[in-house]
């Protein structure tokens, strides 16, 4: 049971500031995600969580206590890395009774919660393996379950399925999100796949520069973004941000930009039309049109195998209903 | 001409067969990908098309010539690794135009090709920085345009996008498909990941356990896959693929699905292929080839057990451990809560031998 705060924390190295004044609860149970590119302060978070760092500003609470003066072993929270940090020398079994072997544990309560930790990941099977002979799935799951067995407050993971293919990084996390709810316990968890992000997320947080951008369920910030940037982040292909007079659409007053994303752009061959078909992407279930449209490049995507051909002129169309306006600064102007 | 054509290739190393008679033929100017998961053999029949391994047996010819015995300097190829190699203490410029001042091409040429390469991949402010201390992100499209400076008739990529992040990954896939274009070589692009293969590649050729399973546009693959590996390997998520026995009912035939019950009857096509199979066959279908049905029509009666939002599309995990259904749909299409009645769209069915896994067509 943990409920974990950050209130005002800033932490900086040297002159870089890695965390500016970022403030989140995390409710008890919930899978909170954090999202940003590279270097925007997602790790430094997960740091200051876990103990393994101190704010240089702001408080880190736990179940509303405050925990800036308690080291990582007191805070109860298991971290699996990236990397996993699975000792080579050691079969997965030993990998997963160590926390509890370093605790001195009763052997019987090891074997116990051993035994329901890899009946949880389906790991029972592989337990005398030594992790060189594991797959990258095979490893991520044992890592997991070196962390479930020590019954932990929470959980923080940073990007651990980053190292699987592309087909076991999709099963991964669904696996990740059904183990979460079973397991019941918080999870916070970075990622810099936006698809991965918005799959396990209950919540998520935006990142920037160490600054937070904004926080919601993946649905609502995917749907109604605060900001350009926001909306650049979530969604493949990208939204379409446009010089607003691009395409003939409803004005608002003080936007700049508009917003389109790409599957809610309507496009139909029209002879004479103004915008142009320069690439066609068939991916299966969905294909993706490049359109060239007043000096500017947008992205549409269609539903199923629509035939389209390079060269062909288009009409576009969008409800406006789904249309995002931004300002100058970027951010986004209610309707 | 700069075609490559792999006849009867091999690789073993001691007791173990990396890959078992592969034949491909790649065009000139093609964009091939090689398609699979870890250990399936794409790399090795990648690292000797380089030069870098030796083939069991089999030959290479690149045009008609015969590589066999030509080491990799010589074999006029270009190649980017996973891992890029990028002199740290030379500047972006000298890391660019390496290859062009060893080869001893003008100045002026070399100052040309230098900046245009540079424009094309959006390094052009980055020339005269030092390599060290950039992105990896940046360093991997430095590779890239190291490589691609040379104008190779070949270019080989063995996963050159897997250690940059995921946004950058589609902003390199627009890229690398357009410098392809502008330059027109012969692509060989290795990759465990379908989206980079779709989205990128004129043909796939998707292998496993050192198999070719099938070579194809995008959309073949996609369409008509020849078995069940290929089936699920292609798609996000994959075919959904059962076990089931060929059974008549009042409407037609059909497949007795077990845990999943009666599939809908059978479209014409599906029925022609199924006529030389004998009970028991593999019944599949795409997740995004599945509708909601409504009370009259025959479907399958299942569990909503997960779903995932991820923007446009929804992801919804059905069914019970074994009999797991994934279905694709538009965020936004309003989900009656619990129980889900699907019936796949007829012409989407593929059918595949039980026994082999092989695709089931009409004769």
């Amino acid at each position: 049971m943990a409920q974990i705060e950050l209130a005002n924390v800033t932490k900086r190295y040297g002159s870089i500031t890695a965390v500016q004044n970022a403030s989140f609860t995390v409710a008890d149970n919930e899978f909170f995600c954090l999202f940003g590119p590279p270097l925007s302060g997602k790790t430094t978070i997960l740091r200051l969580i876990l103990g393994l760092e101190t704010p240089d500003e702001g408080q880190v609470l736990i179940d509303g206590q405050p925990v800036n003066h308690i080291g990582p072993a007191a805070r109860n929270i298991a971290m699996v890395f990236q990397n996993l940090a699975l000792f080579p020398h050691m079969t997965a079994e030993q990998n997963v009774r160590f926390p509890l072997v370093e605790r001195r544990e009763p052997e019987a309560r090891i074997k116990a919660r051993v035994a329901d930790a890899a009946a949880k990941l389906h790991i029972a099977h592989i337990l005398h393996k030594h992790p060189g002979q594991l797959s990258g799935g095979e490893r991520q799951r044992v890592a997991i379950a070196r962390a479930l067995v020590r019954d932990p407050a929470a959980y923080l993971m940073d990007d651990p399925i980053s190292a699987l293919d592309a087909r076991l990084r999709e099963e991964a996390r669904v696996e990740l999100k059904r183990m979460q709810r079973e397991a019941g316990r918080t999870l916070i968890y970075v990622t810099h796949d936006q698809e991965e992000a918005m799959s396990v997320a209950d919540r998520m947080a935006i990142l920037e520069h160490g600054s937070i951008r904004q926080i919601g369920a993946p649905d609502a910030l995917y749907d109604a973004p605060d900001s350009a940037y926001v909306a650049r982040l979530l969604g493949a292909p990208v939204m379409n941000i446009l010089p607003l007079g691009t395409l003939a659409a409803p004005d608002r007053p003080g936007a700049t930009q508009l917003g389109v994303r790409p599957e809610d752009l309507g496009v139909r061959p029209t002879p004479d039309a103004a915008a142009t078909v320069t690439s066609v992407e068939p991916l299966g279930g969905y294909t993706v049109l490049t359109i060239a449209a007043g000096g500017q490049t947008l992205r549409a995507m269609l539903r199923g195998q629509p035939a389209f051909q390079t060269g062909t002129p288009v009409s576009l169309t969008a409800d406006p209903e789904r249309l995002h306006y931004f300002g100058p600064d970027g951010r986004r102007l209610a309707g | 001409m700069s075609t490559i054509d792999l006849q009867h290739l091999v690789k073993r190393f001691g007791a173990f067969t990396a890959l078992k008679t592969m034949d491909l033929s790649i065009e000139d100017g093609e964009f091939m990908a090689l398609l699979g998961p870890s250990g399936c053999g794409k790399s090795t029949t990648m690292n000797m098309i380089a030069g870098m391994e030796t083939p069991t047996q089999g030959r290479i010819l690149f045009g008609d010539r015969d590589m066999a015995g030509v080491p990799m300097g010589r074999r006029g190829v270009g190649f980017v690794f996973q891992n890029y190699a990028i002199f740290t203490h030379m500047s972006v410029r000298r890391n660019l135009d390496y290859g062009l001042r060893m080869t001893g091409r003008p100045a002026a040429e070399i100052a040309r090709r230098t900046s245009a390469m540079a424009d094309l991949l959006g390094l052009t402010d980055l020339l005269d920085r030092p390599a060290q201390g950039l992105s990896v992100n940046i360093l991997q499209r430095l590779a890239i345009g190291r490589s691609a400076v040379m104008e190779p008739a070949i270019f080989l990529l063995d996963e050159p996008l897997s250690n940059v992040d995921a946004a950058f990954r589609a902003v390199m896939r627009t890229e690398l498909k357009a410098l392809q274009r502008q330059f027109r070589q012969t692509m060989v692009y290795v990759t465990h990941d379908q989206l980079e293969a779709m989205t990128m590649a004129d043909r796939i050729a998707v292998m496993d356990h050192g198999v070719l399973q099938q070579v194809g546009t995008p959309l073949q693959v996609y369409n008509t896959p020849a078995n069940t590996f290929v089936a699920r390997f292609i798609g996000s998520p994959g075919m959904n693929l059962f076990t089931g026995r060929l059974t008549q009912t009042a409407a037609g035939l059909a497949v007795d699905l077990g845990p999943l019950g009666i599939s809908p009857p059978l479209g014409d096509a599906q029925a022609a292929a199924a006529n030389g199979a004998k009970g028991d066959v593999i019944y599949g279908f795409r997740p995004e080839e599945v509708a909601l049905a409504d009370a009259d029509h025959p479907a399958m009666t299942l569990p909503l057990t997960l779903t995932e939002r991820i923007g446009a599309r929804t992801i919804l995990h059905l069914g019970t451990p074994g009999a797991e259904v994934r279905a694709v749909f538009q965020s936004g299409t309003p989900f009656p809560p619990g129980q889900m009645r699907l019936a796949p769209a007829p012409a989407a069915v593929r059918l595949f031998d039980a026994a082999s896994g092989t695709a089931l067509q009409a004769a």
